[in-house]
């Protein structure tokens, strides 16, 4: 590599160096260092013994696993419904595609109207006969996970189906001419042709998905705040509540090696070729 | 289209386009068409009490024309930063790209969480709190990965023979750069800092780790959420939804699979 390539390059290393790298080594520092004492698991010890920390890595995980399974399927639903659909795909793609740009915090602020207590959904229930007493979408444990993995599914169905839709439409159309010739029904051809050959954006989906996931912050907080910690809200309310540093990066740190080791897990179970094309 | 996935469809885009819907209806209804047990869903009347008060009060100027200046220089810093390395990027060795987007893919993959707390121990330490450079300098470090990929696919396409033949009709490599190349990216340029502009525009977990009172509008509107006064968080949360649906729009049109990975959250 000649030298003037290197030039270019190093002011973005050294300035991700500068303000990721030594970011994250310092979390880790932080949360193994107790002022006047030195090295101490102690921030560790006492997150682990806190009941909230306890119920943020459960609500984070129940979080990851029920909005991604929500993204996925409906991702995949649209984008079977719309492949091959030219006319279909104009107006209704870019409804459906709103969602994606809208800020996070915003919403938050739109799903709180959605299922507040005299929100929409309770209103369209009781309208539809469904329900007699409203019901308050946050106030126990699994309905506010439930609440929040939908408010997620709402922002990134959109980019899942997306990266789906660009998949199915590199799959050759000589395989399902082949699968009809052999008596394959519709749902035989998604099931036998059309998912396996997905394989690879699934992955990528999955993957991508699933590092913002365990992520999750602005919508537990806004949505639920205290009634559901997850890893990342855990840590802000160690900080910027309690103003401890230490456990604030202990749980910091926790939520990098689930990532980590979800991201590793996956890997090894799906193939890493598939992603580092 | 059989009546299932009509069906679905139908459904699908209530979903998508229901929540936004309820976010400008309730910034235009009067309060006793929403803090009710039984909200309408659609408006009978409606006002512009709520827009006028927000607007007319004036509190929202300063977190306007905050999130204005970070995101603008955001936007400027992360091309200065982005293009120069993308341009390496995209003339090194397949092997050297590859590992370097890969590394700045893991970048992609850190939790915001673990960033924010000690760039926040050091600031508070130096008084950056609530300064626009704080906010600016945070944001970068989580946008440079991701305009760094756009630009280097948006290089990647322009075929080295273009340079070869600027070179052979006489440009050094600087004119080549600015007459041939720049011209060449200019739509992947444009959707980089677009992006870059609109990702700190939204950005919530660093601005909150770094703003003691100065808001940005996303804050701002979690600060009205939190208070629970539903129609000024309408109104503030709607004025900040506007330029991103431009954008967006304009974004569409370039939205392609290749980006997608590191570009859209």
């Amino acid at each position: 590599m000649n030298r003037r390539l290197w030039l270019g390059l190093a002011p973005l290393l050294l300035y991700l160096a500068v303000f990721t790298l030594v970011p994250v080594v310092s979390t880790l520092w932080l949360s193994v260092n107790q002022p006047g004492i030195g090295f101490s698991l102690d921030a560790y010890r006492k997150i682990t013994s806190h009941y909230q920390f306890v119920d943020a890595v459960g609500n984070t995980c129940m979080v990851t696993a029920l909005g991604l399974a929500l993204e996925l399927c409906l991702g995949l639903a649209l984008a079977v419904t719309l492949n091959g659909r030219r006319r279909a795909q104009g107006w209704m793609r870019v409804l459906l595609l709103l969602p994606l740009g809208v800020p996070t915090i915003v919403a938050a602020s739109a799903m709180r109207y959605v299922f507040g207590t005299v929100g929409y959904v309770n209103e369209i229930l009781y309208r539809l006969g469904l329900l007699t007493l409203p019901i308050n979408w946050t106030g126990s444990r699994g309905l506010a996970v439930f609440t929040v993995a939908v408010a997620d599914a709402w922002k990134v169905t959109p980019l899942v189906m997306l990266i789906l839709l660009a998949g199915l439409q590199t799959l050759p159309r000589e395989v399902y001419e082949a699968a009809r010739m052999d008596g394959a029904n519709g749902r035989q051809q998604f099931f036998h042709v059309t998912l396996p050959l997905l394989r690879p954006s699934i992955t990528m989906a999955l993957i991508v998905r699933g590092i913002d996931a365990f992520r999750i912050f602005a919508l537990p907080l806004a949505l639920a705040g205290h009634n559901l910690p997850v890893l990342s809200t855990y840590a802000y309310v160690e900080y910027l509540e309690y103003g401890n540093p230490h456990t604030a990066a202990a749980s910091s740190t926790i939520l990098l090696l689930l990532i980590l080791l979800a991201v590793g897990t996956y890997l090894r179970l799906a193939g890493t070729s598939e992603v580092v094309r | 289209m059989k009546l299932p996935q009509s069906l679905f469809l139908a459904v699908m885009l209530l979903f998508a386009v229901g929540p936004l819907y309820s976010l400008v209806k309730i910034s235009l209804s009067p309060p006793a068409e929403v803090m009710t047990a039984h909200p309408t869903l659609v408006p009978r009347h409606l006002t512009g009490q709520h827009w006028k008060g927000v607007l007319a009060g004036g509190q929202l100027t300063r977190p306007l024309l905050k999130s204005l200046i970070v995101a603008t220089g955001v936007a400027v810093l992360s091309l200065a930063l982005s293009a120069p390395a993308a341009y390496s990027l995209a003339h090194v060795s397949p092997r050297w790209r590859y590992g370097l987007l890969l590394g700045l893919f893991l970048c992609r993959m850190l939790p915001e969480v673990s960033i924010a707390l000690p760039i926040a121990v050091v600031f508070l330490r130096l008084g950056l709190m609530d300064t626009h450079l704080s906010l600016i300098l945070s944001h970068l470090a989580l946008v440079l990965p991701v305009t760094v990929w756009i630009l280097t696919t948006t290089f990647s396409t322009i075929p080295y023979d273009v340079e070869e033949a600027a070179a052979l009709d006489g440009c050094n490599a600087w004119q080549t750069l600015l007459r041939v190349v720049l011209p060449l990216a200019l739509p992947g340029i444009a959707v980089g800092s677009l992006l870059a502009w609109l990702f700190s525009w939204e950005e919530f977990v660093l601005s909150t780790y770094l703003t003691l009172s100065e808001k940005t509008m996303p804050l701002q509107v979690y600060y009205y959420l939190y208070q629970g006064n539903w129609f000024v968080t309408a109104v503030t949360a709607t004025v900040m939804t506007l330029p991103v649906i431009v954008i967006s729009a304009f974004l569409q049109r370039y939205l392609r699979e290749t980006n997608l990975s590191g570009a859209v959250r």
